[in-house]
């Protein structure tokens, strides 16, 4: 089992979660619940402070400014409230961040804190290259803030927490819709109304990931879901249905074919370069956004109709296995990532929603016009990632399976049907029994 | 026995020989050792770097190793990883491209290879600039050189913008999303940063031929391509074998290019041997599965790695 709870529970504390985050947005006048935010502590690490001392390493894949400007500033937090200590962020791409964490743990190594993405905890943890948290967590005062879907754990032991969720969203170009006369989809029809309407009027209809990896796979699973497709009863009908919709927005010329060699970051970069309707991404897109776009724009929820799901997806910060100073290593996450001012700063700096509860209902989320329809998502479309029927070992396996189907069938590799019928095949082998 | 006797007793005779000789020192022997002492940090970094990783990637190709295993003792399976591979189809389909990828690269690489170094030849400043160049263009990381490539190759990239601009396309040409158009065009990137060493290499050996053969040509009437044909080409042709397997293997092995422009996309199209291997071991952590397919490209490098072997002793016998 990936973790101790069941999927039921899961979905209740993310319903929990966004309640707090929509919550906290409709409160944002009463502005009390800031002052409960910054009473929440965060010192109760093992050590106290005036004892610690030394580097703390960071690994992370961060490479866009708004991220990287976050890791910096929580270095600067956590080096000016513990004097001798050094914070030093460490960049490793995306693809070889696993694979490194592994290679180092067989040699006996590593960070002292890994930040990662969430979906892969259990690979890396599986690898040896997390050290259990229990015993931090168990002790940590502010522990009943953070939702059970934020808590990685792997047979009942946590492993890894996240400080904020990142989840995906339909940003659009004001300027082109007023010119096409659209209001923001609320369906997937209308959606398809407003890039064909868009198409018309010289502009692309929308951008997206394509590429054969996780990160296709997790902006395809929205659309896919949206025809009835899950892991728990992969069917292959409603795959195709999926895969066969998206498909025709290539053959329409609402979205570029080029999709299939773009990662996250590029269709945003198009998007805000202009020209385009729509893009499919995501809420820490907002410092590149106001950065870069030279129009009017906004967010909504991706118009997924009732059976859409939207991955709550999102960062999981971790102890490495084998840091020196697994104390100094705890007390950076609890002062950074777990902390109220930590996750405000993320809110701020790239547009994170924040796990914990009390954080959630701080002025930066309420005042952002930007995160309620991500806080929307959450509540209506919110799915945990990976599902929770995913075997840890299989999840890689799984997003590269379904990530390679999207890419092949957007780009023109296979048609709808072949690719769903192969993918179902593989993922039956891959998935475990109900 | 006997045919082992005769070398044996004939060495022994030069050792004595050796010892007896008046001028001979008894450090005449030092030689071979300090030979031996010179090889051997090199013989430890080839068996700490080449041949250790090797026995380590034949031992997981036989083992079922995952990301949870891999730090702890490996199940020996047998062949099952090699039977997989082929069974899903994945490495057969990957072989298939892996050989027309080849093929693209090492006819593209060594024509235009040949025909940079004859057009190179001359001493002058203007080919001294490009030959300058084209090993600026060899040195740069296969990061940087395919990210430009993927750059230059895109819908906005420079060559579709002549291309629409002129007027010879109406759309974009599919250079990288497209099943076929991206198998070849990530070949005929790594044959153009292969196309520099190509030339290099040939230009050294036509700068071996004679002034006078080229004179005694021009007196004989002899044209442009006669020379090529008649001189150049017989001239670089040892060469041409030794190049041609190193092109060979440098196809096979080629996967840098192919992770920074498709990923392996669209889909599976671009997946080849090596880019499958790295699939199967490093995002789906089956290092077992992935090693199996690794096997495979190093007995395709073995094969031309002993055809190079043979060659060079071959041309070092006949010079």
């Amino acid at each position: 089992m990936f973790t101790t709870r069941s999927a039921r529970q899961r979905r209740r504390a993310l319903a929990l979660t966004s309640i707090a985050a929509a919550g906290a947005l409709t409160l944002a006048a009463c502005g009390s619940s800031g002052e409960e935010a910054g009473a929440g502590s965060s010192d109760d690490g093992d050590a106290a402070d005036g004892e610690l001392s030394g580097t703390v390493t960071v690994w992370h894949y961060f490479s866009e400014d708004n991220q990287v400007g976050l890791m910096d500033a929580y270095a600067e937090k956590f080096e000016s409230e513990h004097e001798g200590v050094t914070v030093e962020n460490v960049f490793v791409p995306y693809d070889q961040m696993n694979s490194k964490l592994v290679s180092s743990a067989g040699a006996q190594t590593g960070p002292d804190v890994v930040v990662f993405n969430g979906a892969e905890a259990a690979t890396i943890a599986l690898g040896g290259a997390l050290a259990p948290m229990d015993d931090y967590w168990a002790d940590y005062a502010d522990a009943g803030e953070f939702p059970d879907s934020v808590i990685h754990q792997i047979d009942g032991t946590t492993y890894a927490v996240q400080g904020y969720v990142n989840l995906l969203g339909l940003w659009y170009n004001a300027e082109i819709l007023e010119e096409i006369g659209v209001e923001p989809p609320t369906t997937l029809d209308e959606l398809e109304d407003a890039m064909a309407a868009a198409a018309e009027a010289g502009h692309d209809g929308i951008t997206l990931s394509g590429l054969p990896q996780s990160q296709g796979e997790w902006q395809a699973y929205p659309w896919l879901s949206a025809e009835g497709f899950t892991y728990e009863e992969p069917d292959a009908g409603a795959l195709e249905a999926g895969l066969a919709r998206v498909r025709g927005w290539v053959e329409n010329g609402w979205l570029s074919q080029e999709a299939v060699t773009w990662d996250q970051t590029v269709p945003f970069q198009q998007f805000t370069s202009g020209g385009v309707a729509f893009a499919e991404n995501g809420n820490w897109q907002m410092g590149a956004a106001e950065a870069d776009a030279g129009f009017e724009y906004g967010v909504v929820p991706l118009p997924l109709g009732d059976d859409g799901q939207v991955y709550l997806g999102g960062e999981g910060q971790g102890i490495g296995a084998f840091s020196e100073n697994p104390d100094l290593a705890w007390e950076y996450l609890a002062s950074t990532y777990y902390s109220p001012e930590g996750q405000v700063m993320a809110v701020e700096q790239v547009g994170s929603i924040p796990a914990r509860a009390d954080a959630a209902g701080d002025d930066a989320v309420s005042s952002n016009p930007l995160l309620e329809p991500f806080a929307a998502s959450i509540e209506q479309y919110g799915a945990n990632y990976p599902a929770p029927n995913i075997p840890p070992a299989a999840v890689a396996d799984v997003q590269l399976t379904v990530g390679q189907a999207w890419s092949a069938v957007l780009g023109g590799q296979q048609q709808a049907g072949a690719a769903a019928q192969a993918t179902v095949a593989t993922l039956e082998g891959l998935l475990a029994p109900q | 026995m006997t045919t082992q006797s005769a070398p044996v007793g004939a060495a022994a005779a030069a050792v004595r020989t050796r010892r007896t000789d008046p001028a001979g020192r008894t450090g005449r022997r030092r030689p071979r050792q300090v030979r031996l002492l010179f090889l051997l940090p090199a013989a430890i970094f080839l068996g700490l770097l080449s041949l250790f990783p090797l026995i380590q990637l034949l031992r997981m190709s036989v083992s079922a190793v995952t990301s949870a295993t891999l730090n702890q003792s490996w199940d020996f399976v047998g062949f099952e990883n090699f039977a997989e591979g082929f069974a899903t189809g994945q490495s057969t389909e990957a072989l298939q491209r892996t050989l027309v990828f080849v093929l693209v690269v090492t006819v593209l690489g060594m024509v235009l290879g040949l025909a940079a170094a004859i057009a190179l030849r001359s001493r002058g400043r203007w080919s001294g600039f490009l030959l300058a160049l084209m090993v600026f263009v060899w040195a740069l990381p296969p990061v940087v050189n395919g990210s430009v490539w993927k750059f230059l190759l895109g819908d906005a990239g420079l060559i579709n913008t002549l291309l629409l601009d002129s007027g010879l396309r109406d759309a974009p040409v599919p250079f990288l999303y497209d099943q076929y158009w991206a198998l070849m065009s990530v070949a005929f990137v790594n044959s153009f940063a292969v196309i520099p060493f190509n030339a290099l290499v040939f230009r050294a050996a036509l700068m071996n031929i004679p002034p006078e053969t080229f004179e005694a040509a021009a007196l004989d009437g002899a044209n442009r391509w006669q020379e090529v044909r008649h001189i150049m080409l017989p001239a670089v042709r040892p060469t041409t074998l030794v190049l041609l397997v190193l092109t060979l293997v440098y196809g096979f092995r080629s996967f840098d290019f192919i992770y920074v422009m498709t990923y392996g996309g669209p889909g599976t199209a671009t997946n080849t041997l090596p880019f499958l291997g790295y699939l199967q071991a490093f995002v789906r952590y089956d290092f077992g599965l992935g090693a199996a397919t690794s096997v495979v490209t190093v007995v395709g490098v073995l094969v031309l790695a002993v055809v190079y072997a043979r060659s060079i002793r071959r041309e070092e016998a006949e010079s």
